[in-house]
């Protein structure tokens, strides 16, 4: 069946849009293409020589450089067409519950309004010079497209959710944790797509918060100020001071320490339980080794001084993590808890 | 005493001196604790007479606690700037006419929470009263800087009170309201105390900024706004609320935690001012939060 397959298509062209915008940010070429949609006003990268020439006089404080243009342009290409992907589910969705009623509907709407509203984020990131309360509402925006495709291609893969009927009246204790987990993951990626779009991933490179003495080096109202700065170009943010960066990559390391205590012992506290369901236990193993690599790449990036490849794998591997978490906490719902 | 102020101040007194003796902006914030306790306490609606009689008896109850507090603290009200504008530290009502006033209020009080709601709530408001205008304002307030944290049970009590008006019982769910505003007591009165370091040290009153110094009162904060923090999560993770609540309680924490941390590591002037305004938009929404989860509980968590 063609929606089952598309949704399949869809996770996978999402991590891939995902990952693009990372590479995209981690390059430098958010601003390769200066107008939106097109790229100095073409359909592809302007190659022959008039046309750069071209567009160099229409955009003259921003020469063509096509090493950057291109990244840029194959995001808008792969996001593009991800949303005419997500618009073919909600097409057949509709369709095809006139013969099954009990497909999922509220998905691929919220999916199809929230693609829409990606576009937008993407123009803004674009004509708003790389604002960065814009980027990291576009790189969550992004997630949470992904996770949402996920979450719906899961649901398409499996039959129906069991009716709930187990201890009535008393909470599913471990999926409140686990949706709990959601939200802790959700924050500290948020903190991750802050120090990305704020070019602080690079202002500490000691283990495991930040060179010593950074506690002097401490500017909040800087570090987190949403909006209000009143200027039009935020490439490499050079509207910060490095005390504001260091403030934002420290609350991204100590994020880290939260997210990993939190989710570590939830995951070997689930793995310790009796009477957990198989699909309970492969689940919290593997969302505990997609968080073991997720630190890695982490400590990688501090210690190699941001290797592009480590650093878009940083930004997949989070989106993974996320995933399996989610996986998990379904399988927690669907279980009912854990039996005594 | 303060004869010499008293006469010289004591124009006409208005009903307006009469509601600033009971604190009614502190009552209106310990109101919605209670309120939001009726109806944390029912899948339904409150019976509104409980509604109505029940919230004017408590009412009642925090304005006396309130004027006796205005009275037993007549000397050091006057001498600090933020309080020297009370209608008895200034004079404009006399302590034998606030105490009466306090006195008709409880008796009011008692009385409708007695004869209309029940005795348990009757006898846990007194509790409330007797806690803050006597062993708060009277003893603990001026014998240890652990005053605001003991004293912060009689502050947190209003939700158990609203809850026991309409079941007559003491719920562990309650119990966890209370919790809540207990834990946040110390942070948010702390934040005050430490913009008001120097009123409390000219009235001698042994505030932790006072006794302890400001560095370490902004420690203790941070401290209890994360222990505060985490106890925010039990009514989730008791399944009393649900994923409404959890996510706008993780919001506010964030912020909270925000302004703890920048008090501690990276204050800016006026800060712990910010961080007193906020305690109390952050215990508001938490409440209404609270209240609009109950009736609008997402179904994902399905128990």
């Amino acid at each position: 069946m063609w929606l089952k397959r598309l949704s399949i298509i869809a996770v996978v062209l999402a991590l891939c849009v995902v990952a693009l915008g990372a590479y995209t940010r981690l390059k430098d070429a958010g601003l390769g293409c200066p107008d939106w949609p097109g790229c100095y006003g073409h359909l592809v990268v302007p190659k022959s020589s008039e046309a750069v020439s071209n567009a160099n006089a229409a955009y003259p404080e921003r020469p063509l450089e096509a090493h950057k243009a291109w990244p840029e342009m194959i995001h808008r290409y792969f996001a593009s067409t991800l949303g005419l992907v997500i618009f073919s589910i909600l097409f057949l969705s509709f369709k095809a519950r006139k013969s099954n009623p009990q497909l999922p509907i509220k998905t691929p709407l919220a999916l199809a309004i929230l693609v829409v509203f990606q576009g937008l984020l993407g123009m803004w990131t674009v004509t708003l010079g790389l604002f960065p309360t814009v980027v990291m509402a576009h790189l969550l925006g992004g997630f949470t497209t992904l996770c949402l495709l996920f979450l719906l291609a899961v649901r398409l893969h499996s039959s129906p959710d069991p009716v709930q009927n187990s201890g009535q009246g008393k909470p599913n204790m471990a999926l409140r944790f686990g949706i709990l987990g959601i939200f802790i993951l959700a924050f500290q990626i948020a903190l991750g797509g802050w120090t990305a779009a704020n070019y602080a991933a690079t202002v500490c490179s000691d283990l495991p918060i930040c060179q010593s003495g950074w506690q002097q080096h401490v500017n909040f109202e800087e570090a987190f100020k949403f909006w209000g700065h009143g200027i039009d170009d935020y490439e490499y943010a050079t509207h910060l001071g490095a005390d504001a960066k260091i403030t934002i990559h420290v609350a991204h390391r100590v994020g880290a320490i939260i997210t990993t205590l939190y989710l570590g012992s939830l995951f070997i506290w689930l793995l310790t339980r009796n009477g957990i369901s198989s699909t309970i236990r492969q689940a919290a193993v593997a969302a505990l080794a997609v968080l073991v690599l997720q630190i890695a790449l982490g400590i990688t990036n501090v210690v190699m001084n941001l290797p592009l490849l480590v650093a878009v794998a940083h930004n997949g591997v989070a989106a993974i993590l996320m995933m399996s978490l989610i996986f998990l906490n379904l399988s927690l719902y669907r279980s009912g808890g854990i039996k005594p | 005493m303060n004869r010499v102020i008293s006469r010289e101040f004591s124009s006409a007194v208005s009903w307006r001196d009469y509601l600033e003796l009971t604190k009614p902006r502190v009552v209106m914030l310990l109101m919605l604790t209670a309120i939001v306790g009726m109806f944390m306490s029912t899948p339904g609606m409150v019976p509104l007479d409980v509604l109505v009689l029940g919230s004017i008896g408590m009412a009642f109850a925090m304005g006396a606690a309130a004027a006796v507090n205005h009275v037993v603290d007549q000397r050091i009200d006057s001498v600090m700037a933020r309080t020297e504008n009370r209608p008895v530290a200034k004079g404009k009502i006399s302590p034998q006419k606030a105490i009466l006033f306090a006195a008709t209020l409880s008796v009011a009080s008692m009385f409708i929470l007695s004869f209309f709601i029940n005795s348990l709530t009757a006898f846990l408001t007194l509790f409330g009263i007797v806690g803050y205008a006597f062993i708060y304002t009277m003893y603990l307030k001026r014998a240890t800087p652990q005053n605001i944290v003991i004293g912060g049970l009689a502050g947190a009590i209003p939700p158990l009170l609203g809850w026991t008006a309409v079941t007559n019982s003491i719920d562990p769910h309650a119990l966890l309201l209370v919790l809540i505003v207990f834990v946040w007591t110390p942070p948010h009165f702390w934040a005050l105390a430490i913009h008001r370091r120097d009123d409390y040290a000219k009235a001698g009153i042994p505030m932790l900024p006072v006794t302890h110094g400001i560095d370490y009162t902004k420690s203790a904060v941070l401290y209890y706004t994360i222990l505060m923090a985490l106890c925010t999560l039990l009514p989730y993770l008791t399944g009393m609320s649900g994923l409404i609540y959890l996510a706008v309680t993780l919001v506010l924490n964030a912020i909270f935690l925000y302004y703890a941390v920048r008090l501690k590591f990276a204050p800016t002037p006026g800060i712990a001012m910010k961080t007193f305004g906020y305690s109390i938009v952050y215990l508001m929404c938490l409440f209404i939060v609270l209240l609009v989860d109950h009736y609008f509980t997402i179904t994902l968590t399905a128990q």
